[in-house]
């Protein structure tokens, strides 16, 4: 059980591209979308298991993780992640994101489990955005892990023929 | 010669449902393998006999095992065995044990597989037959200095292709000198794991094709006909996605031009059984040879569907000894069948694999809708096989209304617990250039900037079931009062997210 706290009126989920959406509170099974109201409903049955019921429609949904308040939720085969904020908390991570600044490492993760096959950087090495940083093998399909951004390598955590799970680290750079 | 009676399936998943299907048609029985990592799989469910193999300590799947299948297909007591697609399909090897065995071999002669699974002497034969094809190394490239000279000979952009390869495999483009060191190790390499043999060779890179091909028919008494054209351009890094028959590019005239060729080549190396001859068609309707694939194809049904030929029975029939009913004058093409290939991938991040347990599956059915799948509610797609969940295969009159029925089957299909290729094919059927029919290989990577349909809103929804979990995590017994009269619903969905966290 969370202390007392002063009433919540409204909720904020924000995407992970930063578009804001606005829940009041107590949360009604309703999306306003240009100033209409419009229901909706999640339900659970047998034959469909969780779903949503949207314009006389059912919509396939997954939750698929969450860590605190950020969560990854899969609707109808689509993945979409927020970070849902109070009007307070909202406000304190706009004080802190002002004096931080922007992050300038990047760490790139397996975006899925399986073996390295080959590591094509070594540390202190020069990367441009889109090259190439690891093979990995995964259900018989070598993909290519690109770097998403320009910048030096400061860190390698794999070796070739090593197995990886989703989300372990592979690659880190400074980013330009 | 005497009648199959008994087929060991040496495959697994949708294939081997697939290949049972028929046989038992034809009141023939079937020998099913259970391996350790998928004990319960569905395609069990269709064997008359189910073989056990609980070898959880070997290195290599029952279905590579040529040794354990032979064993198992005697000690069965099965007079034939069909391969399926993948695997040990297109392994001479294997065929040419079998015919040791005195099983039957659902498929060509292993002379065929050999020649036309080795592509540097598929070359040769097809050089020595003058079938059209794209310039390139007579054989094998030795070393990266060796490809460095052929590819200035031949000029970039050069393909590097694994010699014993197919299926897309082990295949780099190199669009300088400068790239050839880095992509020759890497193709070699592939090659070496995916099929044993490191060796390749180097063709010119056709830009911007469509990928054509021709399912070929042939028996053991020398008649060869083919079925007509594939269309399988929906591409990713050399993977298909989905397929057509027939396809938009072709009229009568270049069908007939390009079936003969197909027949022709075919016929260079005695072929019986079903095959495919894949060609690339570029844009002034010149078309090259690529190779050819001895075996039953994934995309095989839209074939069936335009011409009314079910292709395993014609493969049993084939191996029986029997001569081929139908002539290529009798082949005609009626109406237009699409298949999409739903597979476990996560197309937001790439086609990344995204093996998990399927928790609820379900397909419309109805006229102009087949759905070939090994898998049910309760199966895992596993890490160790290919991604494939089920293939849509949807009909209509012409192309335009094949279209339309597939856009409406996909939003039917309902699939929990993997993340799958439907978004990317609801996309695909909203697309101007794919109802135009003029997309080449090179679509997904150079037209496409999104490769999944939102729905109206979509984003709206889950901001609300964000914020719906965030409330009944945080909120729930505080003072805001959130009313629960739904009752039932959140348990579930509670518990499932817990089951997921960490």
């Amino acid at each position: 059980m969370k202390p007392d706290k002063p009433t919540i009126k409204k909720l904020f989920a924000i995407s992970t591209e930063g578009r804001k959406f606005q829940f009041p509170l107590p949360l009604k099974n309703v999306i306003r979308v240009n100033g209409r109201d419009y229901n909706v409903e999640l339900r659970e049955d047998e034959k469909y298991g969780i779903h949503v019921l949207w314009k006389n429609r059912r919509y396939p949904v997954e939750i698929v993780r969450t860590k605190q308040n950020r969560y990854e939720i899969l609707f109808n085969d689509i993945g979409h992640t927020f970070t849902v904020e109070t009007p307070i908390s909202l406000q304190r991570k706009k004080i802190l994101g002002k004096g931080k600044g922007k992050s300038t490492t990047l760490v790139v993760k397996a975006p899925m489990p399986g073996r390295i096959i080959d590591v094509l950087v070594r540390e202190h090495a020069e990367v441009i955005k889109g090259e190439a940083l690891v093979i990995l093998e995964a259900m018989k399909m070598q993909n290519e892990i690109q770097s998403i951004a320009g910048g030096t390598v400061i860190r390698v955590d794999v070796r070739a023929g090593q197995n990886v799970m989703k989300d372990d680290i592979l690659v880190e750079i400074a980013v330009k | 010669m005497k009648k199959i009676k008994r087929i060991l399936i040496a495959n697994r998943g949708e294939i081997a449902v697939r290949i049972m299907k028929t046989a038992h048609a034809m009141g023939i029985k079937c020998v099913a393998v259970r391996t350790s990592t998928e004990p319960d799989a569905m395609y069990l469910s269709s064997a008359d006999i189910i073989h056990d193999d609980g070898d959880e300590t070997a290195e290599i799947p029952v279905f590579l095992d040529i040794e354990k299948l032979i064993a198992v297909a005697l000690e069965t007591k099965c007079d034939a065995l069909h391969p399926g697609y993948g695997f040990l399909a297109e392994n001479a090897y294997f065929a040419d044990k079998c015919k040791d065995n005195k099983i039957i071999f659902i498929g060509p002669s292993p002379d065929a597989i050999y020649k036309m699974g080795n592509k540097p002497v598929a070359r040769q034969i097809a050089m020595k037959h003058k079938i059209p094809m794209a310039m390139g190394t007579p054989g094998s490239v030795a070393d990266e200095d060796e490809a460095v000279r052929h590819a200035a000979r031949i000029g970039y952009p050069v393909i590097i292709k694994a010699a014993s390869g197919g299926g897309g495999r082990g295949m780099r483009v190199v669009r300088q000198e400068s790239e050839m060191e880095k992509m020759f190790t890497l193709a070699s390499r592939e090659a070496e794991k995916a099929f044993n043999d490191p060796s390749v060779f180097i063709e010119k890179y056709i830009e911007n094709p469509k990928h054509i091909e021709f399912q070929i028919l042939g028996d053991m008494h020398g008649n060869i006909i083919h079925l007509g054209e594939r269309e399988c351009s929906i591409q990713r890094k050399h993977q298909k996605l989905l397929e057509e028959a027939p396809s938009p590019a072709l009229d009568e005239e270049l069908r007939k031009t390009m079936g003969d060729t197909a027949v022709r080549i075919a016929r260079a190396v005695g072929y019986y059984s079903a095959g495919t001859v894949e060609f690339l068609l570029d844009s002034d309707r010149n078309f090259y040879f690529m190779e050819m694939n001895t075996r039953i194809q994934v995309e095989h049904p839209v074939t069936e569907i335009i011409t009314g030929i079910d292709l395993i029975e014609q493969q049993i029939r084939i191996a029986n000894g029997e001569e081929l009913s139908m002539r290529q004058e009798d082949v005609s093409l009626k109406g237009w069948a699409i298949e999409c290939r739903i597979n476990a991938e996560d197309v937001q991040s790439g086609f990344a694999p995204s093996p998990g347990r399927i928790e609820k599956i379900s397909f419309p059915e109805g006229p102009g809708i087949r759905v070939d799948t090994g898998v049910r509610a309760g199966s895992s797609i596993v890490a160790s096989f290919d991604s494939m969940v089920a293939k849509l295969i949807v009909t209509g009159t012409d192309r335009k209304h094949a279209i339309t029925n597939t856009k409406l089957a996909l939003d039917k299909i309902w699939i929990k617990g993997t993340k799958t290729t439907l978004p990317f094919f609801r996309m695909l059927m909203r697309n101007h250039i794919f109802q135009e029919g003029t997309f080449t290989t090179a679509f997904i990577e150079k037209n496409l900037d999104q490769y999944h349909h939102s729905s109206e809103y979509e984003d709206n929804i889950a901001a609300w079931l964000a914020t719906k979990l965030f409330v009944e995590e945080n909120l729930t017994g505080n003072r805001t009062n959130i009313s629960f009269d739904q009752g039932k619903e959140l348990t579930p969905w509670l518990l499932r997210k817990r089951l997921t966290q960490f």
